[in-house]
């Protein structure tokens, strides 16, 4: 299979996009380790693994929370431990709290949104190329979405984080581009996973509107009039480890029913 | 099982380089598949060496005339029954010039070959997949669709008109579960770079096709050329049902040349 002898990190991946990219590398072959914050979800996610692909001892997972740097840090060390070696890191976790018009925005929103998705992006790839450049061969694809190429009144803390992902990932890829190791983000557009759920009407209430308005705004500004699935962002994942994607690197790719313009 | 089992497409300029490495994807995938090119000799053998049986057929024509563009949509309903994924991938420069020395003919080529040919073998298949419900369009855009390189003005602008009539399109039909996307491949070395890149290395004020080669791999972060096959494999997840919620994209595939 595509991805045999390869070993995966995912943080954040026991449900949502992250758990779908899991359940892909997987049935490819891989073996992958993911994280979070609640050690019972996260044996639950296992077990459901284990007994939908047959994955037992193919995936692993670690008490994790991204906003600490020590822990994104583990994560790298236990997939070493566990399996070996590192091939492919997907930065997963993210999202943001205490929205507000920039305004009324207070510091330790903004702070938790960079930590969450930028900073965690930063300490698991530094920490993974320690790997990654030995070997001369890696694959890492930062989760960002389509507020990373636009933005969205009462949503700054994201737009912002976001953005500087997609920043991180060009300058990134042009460091270890000759190093057989590309660095991708995949900009999705809005998917109504565990994440939207929980953080969705709170952000909803930041731009004026109802949760449900939010969906429909989104699904509104796209070409397909439909939120996007966790499938989507899998498929063009698997793509981006595949050997074919070793073309394709500082890409911000965009999985968006057609919203972003570019 | 493949990816694109039962599915019918048709490709234009596909007897080598980027078309054909689609067309032998696309073929692996379980699709049928309507190549096409500009000599019926070589199509004949480019259709021998992809051996592809009964699921592959040949259209002659130059894709830059409005009868093939439209030609090979209608050939791929009337040989196969129905067309599910058109790749407009032909295109190309036969004479290179900057815009001050850009003849009008050479001009009018280039409009006819790399966007007029999108457009009417867009509408064409549009025509075919709207009552259907059904589709995939993936228009082979470049590296150029989004910068651009001294000495190649008519490529640069078809490759980026290419890009806004993708999401003209795909705005349109959005809603028809049809998608509209466009492919950047950076440089690859394909038969037409090498036919045509000593000229346009001369344009650019190179001393050679390989200084030209090299300028574009140092562009990149990969510092080398990209693949047909890297292009193929993008192709492969767009027309499959994995790519069903991807629309009006801009795709690079260029080892990290564009900025966007």
């Amino acid at each position: 299979m595509e991805l045999d002898g390869r070993v995966a990190v995912i943080s954040g991946g026991t449900r949502g996009i992250g758990r779908a990219i899991a359940e892909a590398f997987l049935r490819d072959g891989a073996k992958v380790v993911v994280s979070g914050r609640d050690q019972a979800k996260g044996d639950q996610a296992i077990a459901e693994m284990n007994d939908e692909l047959g994955a037992t001892g193919n995936v692993a997972f670690v008490q994790s929370d991204a906003t600490k740097r020590a822990d994104c840090e583990r994560l790298i060390d236990t997939a070493i431990e566990q399996f070996g070696r590192v091939d492919i890191l997907v930065n997963n976790a993210g999202g943001s709290k205490n929205n507000a018009p920039v305004a009324q925005l207070t510091d330790e929103a903004m702070d938790y949104a960079l930590t969450v998705n930028l900073w965690s992006t930063l300490w698991c790839t530094r920490k993974a190329l320690e790997h990654m450049i030995p070997q001369q061969w890696g694959r890492i694809i930062n989760i960002s979405s389509v507020e990373g190429k636009m933005g969205k009144p009462g949503l700054s803390t994201y737009v912002a984080a976001k953005h500087a992902v997609n920043g991180l990932t060009k300058s990134c890829a042009q460091e270890v581009g000759t190093l057989g190791i590309t660095v991708n983000a995949l900009c999705a557009g809005a998917i109504e996973t565990d994440m939207m759920k929980t953080e969705g009407p709170p952000a909803a209430e930041s731009m004026g509107m109802t949760y449900q308005g939010l969906l429909d705004l989104f699904a509104q500004e796209s070409a397909i009039k439909r939120l996007n699935e966790v499938e989507d962002v899998a498929a063009v994942a698997s793509l981006l480890v595949s050997e074919a994607g070793a073309g394709i690197t500082g890409s911000l790719i965009s999985i968006d029913g057609g919203t972003s313009p570019y | 099982m493949g990816k694109l089992d039962g599915k019918v497409a048709a490709i234009t300029g596909s007897t080598r380089s980027i078309g054909r490495a689609m067309a032998e994807a696309f073929l692996r995938e379980g699709a049928s598949v309507v190549v096409n090119g500009r000599d019926q000799a070589k199509g004949e053998q480019a259709i021998a060496e992809m051996g592809g049986g009964d699921r592959l057929a040949l259209f002659v024509g130059d894709a830059a005339k409005q009868s093939t563009a439209e030609g090979i949509v209608d050939y791929a309903v009337e040989r196969f029954g129905k067309l599910d994924i058109m790749c407009l991938n032909s295109g190309g420069v036969q004479h290179t010039a900057p815009v001050a020395e850009m003849s009008d003919e050479e001009w009018q080529l280039e409009m006819d070959w790399n966007l007029n040919s999108v457009f009417w073998g867009m509408r064409r298949s549009l025509q075919h997949m709207i009552p259907r419900n059904s589709g995939r369009i993936i228009v082979t855009s470049s590296v150029e669709g989004k910068g651009a390189k001294p000495g190649i003005p008519g490529y640069n602008t078809t490759k980026h008109a290419v890009c806004g009539l993708v999401k003209s399109a795909a705005k349109e039909v959005g809603t028809t579960g049809i998608t509209v996307n466009a492919l950047l491949p950076g440089l690859i070395e394909t038969d037409i770079v090498r036919d045509t890149g000593p000229e346009s290395a001369k344009m650019m004020g190179l001393d050679s096709y390989e200084a030209m080669i090299d300028m574009f791999a140092q562009e990149s972060a990969i510092k080398k050329p990209n693949t047909v096959e890297q292009v193929a494999a993008v192709a492969v997840l767009l027309a499959s049902d994995a790519g069903r919620n991807m629309t009006a994209c801009m795709f690079p595939i260029d080892g990290g040349t564009l900025p966007y």
